[in-house]
């Protein structure tokens, strides 16, 4: 399939008064009709710059993109605008006109498109009904909650029928429970409308949440891209694995503590000792190798686990495993 | 009060009774030459102000030169304190009125005062909007135009009112100097007859009066301005 958004090389450098950031250092990137595509970094990896070069509010310093194979850099500046009126974008802190109630506020970007009110003002009935907010439609921005004004943001986004629509940080405000309900939004939005989604977050439960596809922003650099499955499944850069490895904050938490090697030499392979130790002791252990080998009924080979914080249970561990005849050696952290 | 001063006044005699309808009459100066003031003012110092905000650095179209260029003119006439500008326009008053007193010549160099000072006034309130707003007007596809009509001034509405108000305060402030020009207004008889006569009784009524005018212009805005004003709950 023909991709809709086309990232070629595209580098951005600010000018500062005596230095230079380069925000994004040549990215190339494909993204496809109908996807839901996750791009994800640390503060400061340069993702905002990168979504802002999608429609142009941010120009690329060299490289360019291509919006259904027609080049953003190579258009006037009323073709641009024309252009964006086809990409949408809802924001971190939601960005509504203050001083418009909620329904005015959905009727904005027709009435820059130059539709008749009338028409504009029943169009953007049906979008609050959409985004489930039509009792709403007086009320102002400043009566409504977090969820809510997102929900009006994307209501004003659908308004002129956008292929495209981008997602700076749209969640990154709201509580879990709200991000929820608004992620559940945009996946029904990408269902019922065939509208192409990306999404920018430093959030990996949001991309997990509902992305077809993630790119890994690093530093200015693409450091992975692909499925959702195949960059969680195995991560290869340093900078994906961070992101990865953040998802369960226990897991990064047990990081660089205690750590033991467990050799197996004659134990039967029909013990489930680690299994055994962690249900007598009450605590988990991390994986971090295993390397076990079934012969003949006796299990061989080597394991590493990181085991808990609390010292007595590390220590009831240890000797859990010794009583067992296992070889155990404590490791400093340990690394691949 | 206004009843006493006045009984006081028709009590004394007949010299006093035409003391009073010359005051109310140059209530009418006073505020004529505010207001007509203040709005010509508008007419430039508005797009004056738009155009330092939409040309400053990393304005929606940054270029240096106009923006120095407006920023000084801003700074030089607010530099040049009133009383002397009001002397200096004296040949530009005479050119675009006609003659060099009475209070519709006052308005030329209340203008050219005010102006920049708008000018300031309306900056500074374009660039209290959310630059958040106009960046996603931007991204829908909106002009120039669009953006500065529906979403800079809509945005910053309040503020501009606010605004107005202080500037019609500061214009009324000024057009008590018109005196030295044969303006007119209260300003003028307050000197006229309170500094030049020593005559306290009218300089103080002049005062009240100035106060009135000055507390009722106040009380309008704010009331305009809280009402207007949709960011509460």
């Amino acid at each position: 399939m023909e991709p809709i958004i086309q990232i070629q090389k595209v580098t951005k450098t600010f000018l500062g008064k005596d230095n230079q950031v380069e925000a994004l250092k040549g990215i190339t990137l494909d993204i496809e009709k109908g996807d839901i595509y996750g791009i994800i970094g640390m503060s400061g990896a340069g993702k905002s710059t990168l979504v802002r070069c999608l429609n142009f509010l941010e120009k690329p310093t060299t490289g360019t993109v291509l919006i259904e194979n027609k080049d953003l850099s190579a258009m006037t500046e009323k073709e641009l605008r024309h252009t964006r009126t086809e990409i949408a974008m809802i924001f971190q802190h939601f960005n509504l006109l203050m001083q418009r109630n909620v329904l005015d506020n959905v009727c904005f970007p027709m009435e820059i498109v130059g539709m008749k009110k009338a028409d504009a003002r029943k169009r953007a009935m049906e979008l609050l009904e959409i985004v489930g907010l039509s009792e709403k439609a007086k009320s102002y921005p400043a009566q409504l909650s977090g969820g809510q004004k997102q929900r009006v943001a994307i209501a004003r986004a659908l308004a002129n029928n956008p292929k495209i629509l981008l997602c700076d940080e749209a969640t990154s405000a709201l509580d879990p429970t709200t991000t929820k309900s608004i992620l559940q939004l945009l996946q029904q939005i990408n269902r019922d409308y065939g509208i192409t989604i990306v999404i920018i977050t430093h959030e990996m439960t949001v991309v997990q949440e509902i992305c077809s596809h993630v790119a890994i922003i690093d530093n200015g650099e693409l450091a992975e891209h692909g499925t959702v499955e195949e960059v969680f499944t195995s991560p290869k850069t340093p900078a994906a694995k961070k992101l990865v490895f953040m998802i369960n904050p226990q897991m990064a938490e047990m990081r660089s503590k205690r750590c033991i090697r467990i050799v197996f030499v004659e134990n039967s392979s029909f013990e489930p000792v680690i299994a055994n130790m962690i249900l007598e002791c009450k605590a988990p252990v991390n994986i971090l190798l295993a390397d076990t080998k079934d012969i003949n009924g006796i299990a061989h080979g080597q394991m590493i686990l990181q085991l808990p914080e609390d010292e007595n249970i590390a220590a009831k561990m240890i000797h859990y495993l010794r009583e067992r005849k296992l070889t155990v050696e404590e490791v400093d952290s340990y690394v691949e | 009060m206004w009843n006493e001063i006045v009984t006081y006044w028709q009590q004394e005699g007949t010299i006093m009774t035409p003391m009073v309808s010359y005051l109310l009459e140059n209530i009418w100066v006073t505020l004529y030459m505010t207001v007509v003031s203040t709005v010509l003012a508008y007419v430039l110092g508005l797009p004056m102000g738009i155009a330092m905000v939409v040309t400053a650095p990393g304005g929606l179209r940054s270029n240096h030169v106009v923006y120095r260029i407006l920023d000084f003119v801003a700074n030089i006439v607010r530099s040049v304190p009133f009383l002397i500008l009001l002397i200096l326009v004296i040949p530009l008053t005479r050119i675009l009125v006609g003659k060099a007193y009475g209070p519709t010549s006052v308005i030329v160099p209340l203008v050219l005062a005010a102006a920049p000072f708008i000018a300031r006034m309306v900056e500074s309130s374009l660039l209290e909007v959310d630059k958040g707003v106009i960046e996603a007007a931007q991204s829908m596809g909106a002009n120039l135009w669009t953006i500065i009509w529906k979403v800079m001034l809509a945005e910053a509405r309040t503020s501009l009112i606010v605004g107005a108000t202080i500037v019609l305060g500061t214009v009324l402030g000024y057009s008590a100097m018109a005196g030295i020009v044969g303006g007119g207004g209260l300003g003028d008889i307050a000197i006229q007859y309170g500094y030049y006569r020593r005559d306290n009784e009218v300089m103080w009524l002049c005062v009240i009066l100035l106060v009135v005018l000055v507390q009722g212009m106040q009380y309008i805005g704010t009331k305009i301005s809280k009402k207007m004003d949709k960011r509460v709950r």
